[in-house]
């Protein structure tokens, strides 16, 4: 009886392991396909950030930068625009593939003429002030796939448009803490390859932020974001990023991303 | 209308009477579940102080909490600097992350901070614990590290080496107490290494905790209090009913004011506590003297039905149990228009509705009660006659003696009461106006040693704030108001028990150190607009977003400056409050910049402040409204000083014992004197009416007529005050010293006001023959 038992719960249990398999492999094929989403091997572009504090005191600066891949090593530059007294600030980063390689970052602060090499921010810092991290800035819309778990969820729509809801779990305790995060839930538009809004939760399951990709348009026929707005539910802070004069023909220069080129800075 | 008529009408309808009272007394009870417990430090203050509002609005702008602080403590020859201490800060680290109602993202440590070194070619900003140091030469960088880093001194690791905390942020801070305790008890299985120790505070966790810390204490002796009292009452009146009824009254009474509160949303606070007590205290000293008179009656007339011994005992009661009432009221009033406090406000009020329901009760529903029982004779009260030379009973002989003493020589008892009058008055100026938080816990506490060790090893875990504002957006991006902003640091440091002081100004100059290969030329302010702004960029560049928050707003035209200070005790606070206000007011405004002091101990200074400048006032005004009171019952001024004295001398008696034990005058103890009176004021009124009636009724010399009140009314006078005064001192078993405080100087107050009744005022009839004691009762004209 007790055997006949054991045997009715396991047939009860085996086709839905058998389905959770399929369904995590098919999250991570969308993953997948996300990350082989082409993103242009160079761009230009000038980028506004609104940084709203709890207030509702915002805090507009502008910058113009450029991005450009050197085989597998990813390299990008920008500099302040807006407001005028800082005007000319520079940041170099060079990102190189290997996982353990740590990354090459320079300043530039123009009233000191000088770059200054920084040492690399870690994958869950902040970047720049806003509430992205620079894993988030630097993927641009892709995901480390060995960094997480995924399963699929669901369907859904945002913004009119049919997506995939995905869990994605980091694998482990290690990179949770270096991610900042135990849980995201993107809601994947499987037509454009692209996350149209992301759910985070802390390391101790807090709601911690909320990203949303507001405008994706195509230029230059690749799948672009120009307006992202994140909200941080536990600090109120919130960051608007717009981006314009996004250019992806006009070939950038590989001088652009040395620090003689930093130094000289804005013309 | 005749009193005795009222009372045989009422006796009359006893049941609809009785069923009546038990009613009204449902209706309001039932409302008792609702009531919210406050135990809050901030329920203390106005909402509307401007000193705390000016410090919301600067939490507000700056996003400030109060942190959770765990120290590790290791006094051996290289402090903290040993890798047993340092894994211990790593585990902590990773602990407090994981405690639900702390912000892992908020959480600040050696574990979690990197360090900043300038170097030829630019900056290296190393994690601390980029990995877990197991060797000296991990522990030698850390060090270094620290000591390179002036903005970590003090307040994450002690200057001497001896400490580092962990500090956790709060999700949500009205679960201050909770998380307090969880921490307490993940530290047991912490892992620790020779020599050390490990300790918790944070101002937010410290007040939560009090108040709970109190509130615990109180509920679990405020039961005890009554149990005493009832043992008071068995020994006074010796019979069941004459134990029973009073609890009832008490239980009606106290049931009736919890359930007005909580129908009216007002909070049950920690001093609420204090209401109880002296709920007991006011509905027993009712049915004390109702009780004493019935059984006095029966022993005249042991033939009489139930009916008429009440109806007699009422007829003779009334008044006095309506006057202490009024008077009582008077006092309880007068402290509640008085009091800065909300708490205290609420407690005058509900204290003068619970005297009100108290008095309801004995009228009514006592009464009733009674008159449905078969007289009993009380073994206490079998005697001879009243008028027959001396009653057979212990406690009538020994009020008797007392009496005989007194009013034989009423001169000799009025000077020793003036000369006690003024030892108490020399004592009472030795009162000190004083408070400190952490003093209302017990020495050997945790959280009392913890306070002590960190701000004895750290900068101070309290903060005074000076808040800079500029006129514009950017403001703060001219050189001279961050010189000046350095300067008021530079100030702050010199004042006492100030530790050390945190502003932006000090981001920037280490910034612009580090980008100029670490030379120390350059901790400074540049003189460059340009380069400080770009400098802020980066700074604001390097943390997250609400990193620096804390330091200056998003428009980058307020500035907050905090200095760390060690103590928090009320008189310190008001040297320091002073000091930076006159700096403040010298040195500003600089270049568009003005200054604001602000923070705790500016907001703790001026409460207290208030309540210790009110404190006088109120008791002149609680003494006014007896006075007052008295008279106009009485129809006499001369009737109402009367009714002063014995109160006032009470109020001096707990000032004197304060002066003397050198207890402060603080938050809590500025009300024991409104207490005091309230308390106090029944004495008097009752000896007064026991003295008018004894003089208008008994013949004979005065002396032979006051005489005759001490077996009777002083008799009751002498159970209502040891049933008060032993009910109180339950208190003093407390583990809380404010608690012990309460009873002792309550029981030192009703003592002296029971004295002074029973002494001074037959003494002063006597010598003074006023006139009112002379007219006949008023109501039976």
């Amino acid at each position: 009886m007790k055997h006949s038992l054991w045997v009715l719960s396991l047939a009860a249990v085996l086709p839905f392991t058998a389905s959770a398999q399929d369904a995590s492999r098919e999250a991570r094929e969308i993953i997948e396909a996300v990350n082989a989403r082409n993103d242009g091997a160079y761009v230009s572009r000038d980028a506004t950030f609104e940084l709203t504090d709890r207030r509702g005191i915002t805090r507009v600066e502008k910058t113009t930068g450029y991005r450009k891949y050197f085989g597998d090593e990813k390299r990008t530059v920008i500099f302040y625009t807006e407001p005028s007294n800082v005007r000319g600030t520079g940041f170099l980063t060079w990102d190189y593939p290997d996982i353990d390689a740590e990354d090459d970052q320079w300043l530039y602060l123009p009233a000191l003429g000088k770059v200054r090499r920084i040492s690399a921010s870690d994958r869950g810092d902040y970047f720049l002030g806003t509430d992205l991290t620079y894993e988030e800035i630097k993927k641009e819309n892709k995901i480390e796939i060995d960094d997480y778990n995924f399963s699929l969820l669901g369907e859904s729509e945002v913004d009119g448009a049919a997506v995939v809801e995905i869990e994605a779990i980091p694998v482990n305790e290690t990179v949770a803490r270096e991610l900042g995060y135990s849980r995201i839930v993107l809601s994947i538009d499987p037509q454009i390859q692209m996350s149209r809004h992301s759910e985070y939760w802390d390391v101790n399951g807090n709601r911690l932020k909320t990203i949303h990709n507001g405008n994706i348009e195509q230029i230059d026929g690749i799948w672009t974001v120009t307006e992202v707005n994140v909200i941080n539910h536990k600090t109120d802070h919130r960051t608007r990023l717009l981006f314009e004069n996004i250019d992806y023909e006009t070939e950038v220069p590989d001088r652009t991303f040395n620090r003689q080129m930093l130094e000289r800075g804005l013309r | 209308m005749q009193s005795n008529k009222v009372f045989s009408r009422l006796i009359r309808w006893r049941w609809p009477t009785l069923i009546l009272s038990l009613l009204l007394f449902g209706a309001m009870v039932a409302n008792a579940p609702k009531l919210t417990r406050d135990t809050s430090s901030d329920a203390f203050i106005d909402s509307q102080d401007p000193a705390l509002l000016n410090r919301e609005r600067v939490e507000d702008i700056f996003g400030l909490s109060d942190p959770i602080v765990v120290a590790v403590v290791n006094e051996g020859e290289d402090g903290i600097y040993n890798t047993g201490s340092l894994n211990l800060v790593a585990w902590l680290t990773d602990q407090m992350m994981r405690i639900e109602n702390i912000d892992p993202d908020q959480v600040t440590s050696l574990g979690t901070e990197s360090s900043i070194t300038g170097t030829a070619s630019g900056m290296d900003v190393d994690d601390f614990f980029e990995t877990l140091p197991i060797n000296e030469s991990d522990v030698e960088r850390i060090r270094n590290g620290v000591d390179n880093f002036p903005l970590y001194q003090g307040a994450l690791v002690a200057r001497n080496g001896k400490a580092t905390v962990v500090v956790g942020e709060l999700i949500d801070p009205d679960l201050a107490t909770e998380t307090y305790q969880q921490i307490m008890s993940l530290l047991e299985e912490a892992p620790v290494s020779a020599g050390d120790v490990l300790h918790v505070t944070g101002e937010g966790a410290v007040a939560a905790y009090l108040s709970t810390y109190v509130d615990n204490d109180a509920s679990r002796l405020n039961p005890l209090a009554a149990v005493v009292i009832t043992i008071i009452l068995l020994l006074a009146f010796r019979t069941l009913r004459g134990t029973l009824l009073p609890n009832l009254i008490v239980l009606m009474t106290a049931g009736g004011t919890i359930g007005t509160m909580a129908a009216l949303g007002v909070s049950f606070y920690v001093i609420t506590n204090g209401l109880i007590v002296c709920m007991i205290g006011i509905a027993v000293a009712d049915s004390v003297h109702i009780f004493s008179q019935y059984y006095e009656e029966i022993r005249k007339d042991p033939m009489a039905d139930g009916r008429t011994v009440t109806e007699r005992a009422m007829s003779a009661m009334w008044k006095p149990v309506t006057l202490t009432t009024l008077t009582t009221m008077a006092g309880f009033i007068a402290l509640a228009f008085t009091t800065t406090m909300p708490p205290i406000y609420y407690f005058g009020v509900f204290g003068a509705w619970s005297v009100a329901l108290a008095w309801l009760f004995s009228m009514t529903t006592l009464p009733a009660l009674l008159s449905m029982l078969k007289p009993k004779q009380s073994p206490s009260f079998r005697a001879a006659p009243a008028q027959e030379a001396t009653p057979d009973n212990l406690s009538a002989r020994l009020m008797d003696r007392f009496g005989s003493l007194v009013v034989n020589q009423p001169l000799a008892v009025l000077i020793i009461g003036i000369i006690i009058a003024v030892c108490a008055s020399a004592g009472a100026m030795f009162v000190v106006a004083n408070e400190e938080r952490i003093d209302s816990f017990r020495e050997v506490e945790p959280i009392h040693i913890a306070d002590r060790t960190i701000n004895r090893l750290m900068d101070g875990t309290y903060y005074l704030d000076v808040m800079i504002e500029t006129d514009q957006a950017e403001g703060l991006f001219e050189p001279a108001v961050l010189r000046q902003i350095d300067q008021t640091q530079r100030y702050l440091e010199t004042l006492p028990n100030v530790g050390g002081s945190t502003s932006i100004v000090d981001y920037i100059k280490r910034m612009h150190q580090a980008i100029n290969e670490d030379d120390p030329a350059y901790y400074s302010i540049p003189d460059n607009k340009a380069l400080i702004a770009q400098l802020f960029l980066l700074y604001s560049a390097s943390g997250d977003p609400a990193d620096f928050e804390e330091e200056i707003d998003g428009e980058r035209r307020l500035a907050l400056i905090r200095a760390n200070v060690s103590v928090n005790r009320y008189q310190d606070n008001a040297v320091l409050v002073e000091r930076v206000t006159e700096h403040l007011a010298d040195a500003y405004p600089v270049a568009g910049a003005s200054a604001t002091i602000t923070g705790d101990l500016n907001v703790d200074f001026h409460w207290i402040n208030g309540i210790v400048r009110s404190n006088l006032l109120s008791i002149v005004l609680c003494l006014a409204a007896v006075f007052i009171m008295a008279s106009l019952l009485f129809r006499s001024v001369v009737a109402g000083m009367f009714a002063t004295i014995p109160v006032s001398m009470a109020v001096l008696f707990v000032y004197a014992v304060m002066g003397v034990s050198g207890i402060w005058l603080g938050v809590s103890t500025s009300m024991f004197a409104s207490i005091a009176i309230g308390l106090g004021v029944d004495f008097s009124i009752h000896t007064l009416h026991s003295m008018q009636e004894k003089v208008s009724a008994v013949k004979g010399s005065w002396n032979e007529r006051l005489v005759t009140l001490y077996a009777s009314t002083g008799r009751a006078q002498l159970f209502n005050f040891l049933a008060i005064a032993l009910g109180f001192s339950v208190l003093m078993t407390s583990t809380v010293p404010p608690l012990v405080r309460f009873g002792a100087l309550v029981g030192v107050a009703v003592a002296s006001a029971f004295l002074a009744a029973m002494t001074l005022l037959p003494a002063m009839a006597l010598v003074f023959k006023p006139e009112f004691l002379q007219q006949p009762r008023v109501e039976e004209k």
